[in-house]
């Protein structure tokens, strides 16, 4: 029997990363103890590199000095996934959705996510698609276009999805992004090579993502 | 598999007197995909039942294990250091993640048998 679910939409523009890990853990406690309901944040970050558990910070090429005067920040994070790059112009999703009440794996979870991007993708008229095996994220051709870091607690989800509409892909040329060296990054931006994308970044992420997971009732707040 | 105990995230316990060996179940590791790191605690460290003890990485996500008692981790699976994989290969043999002492067996009366497992995964399953 399914239960219609309702998923609340935070659109936060540019925040910082500390503040949003913050704001996520805020939001996990909640869900676990029912306070709140499924919650989606919707953002960008200041310029800002991230590892995961496995902190594998051999993929950083330079310095965290360097890195800093290059007006970017570092932080080890839980997520899982290897190292990346977020900045202005990147749409990122955070769903803090509860995995247990929809019984679903990690596996199935991600796939909704690679299958969220590869939609708002399209909508661009951009064909993309899973990586192989191993490649979780989203590709055209051999050149990644959006990454997945999660985390699951108490069977609640947090972090989530980074999209490039147009973020400035240089940042990324100081890491082995994903620790997957030889392969590019790309952006909406490079992929069609057109111009604004304020439309995208706020409601085509939204829509798809709610489509995918199949809500009942979308709320907007801000 | 039947005489082991099973926490509704999905980890299982085997207890031998009064000690517990603990891993997660096939269910679990179906649902999680191929397993490319595990995070395990330090030996003598303290558990406690359905709290957070170490994880694991698979298709970019990390998820919290659970142990199923409380007590003390007196051997962790290091095989799996090299091997994450094991937990998919093997979960309820050499994919085994920690050994802990219990402090209370009176605690596994809130787990569920073999029986009551399947059919939680199966309720589970159909609910979307």
């Amino acid at each position: 029997m399914k239960v219609p679910r309702s998923l609340q939409i935070w659109r936060l523009g540019i925040v910082n990363y500390s503040d949003a890990l913050k704001l996520q853990e805020k939001l996990v406690s909640d869900r676990k103890i029912h306070k709140i309901s499924d919650t989606l944040l919707s953002l960008q970050h200041p310029p800002t590199y991230t590892l995961g558990k496995r902190r594998t910070d051999h993929n950083l090429l330079i310095s965290e000095a360097e890195l800093k005067k290059l007006g970017a920040e570092l932080h080890y994070t839980q997520r899982g996934g290897d190292i990346t790059f977020h900045g202005p112009h990147q749409a990122i999703l955070y769903p803090i959705i509860s995995l247990r009440d929809i019984g679903l794996g990690a596996r199935n979870y991600v796939e909704k996510l690679e299958s969220t991007m590869i939609e708002i993708a399209s909508l661009y008229g951009v064909k993309a698609c899973p990586g192989q095996k191993g490649e979780t994220g989203i590709w055209v051709g051999d050149r990644k276009i959006g990454a997945i870091g999660v985390r699951i607690q108490y069977g609640i989800t947090s972090h989530g999805l980074a999209f490039n509409i147009d973020p400035d892909l240089n940042y990324f040329k100081h890491i082995v992004p994903c620790g997957i060296a030889d392969k590019d990054v790309t952006s909406l931006r490079r992929e069609t090579g057109n111009g604004i994308y304020e439309a995208v970044e706020k409601p085509a992420p939204h829509v798809t993502y709610s489509k995918e997971h199949q809500c009942h009732q979308v709320f907007h707040l801000f | 598999i039947k005489d082991l105990k099973y926490a509704d995230s999905h980890e299982w316990v085997k207890v031998d007197g009064n000690s517990a060996t603990i891993g997660i179940t096939d269910h679990a590791q179906d649902h999680l995909g191929d397993v490319v790191y595990v995070e395990l605690p330090e030996v003598g460290v303290t558990v406690k039942q359905d709290a957070s003890f170490g994880a694991v990485e698979s298709v970019k996500a990390t998820s919290d294990v659970n142990s199923p008692v409380s007590g003390k981790v007196v051997e962790v699976n290091e095989e799996l250091s090299s091997s994450p994989a094991l937990v998919n290969s093997s979960p309820y043999e050499d994919g085994w993640i920690i050994k802990v002492e219990m402090d209370n067996a009176g605690e596994l009366k809130k787990l569920m048998d073999a029986d009551q497992y399947t059919k939680f995964c199966e309720e589970e399953d159909s609910k979307h």
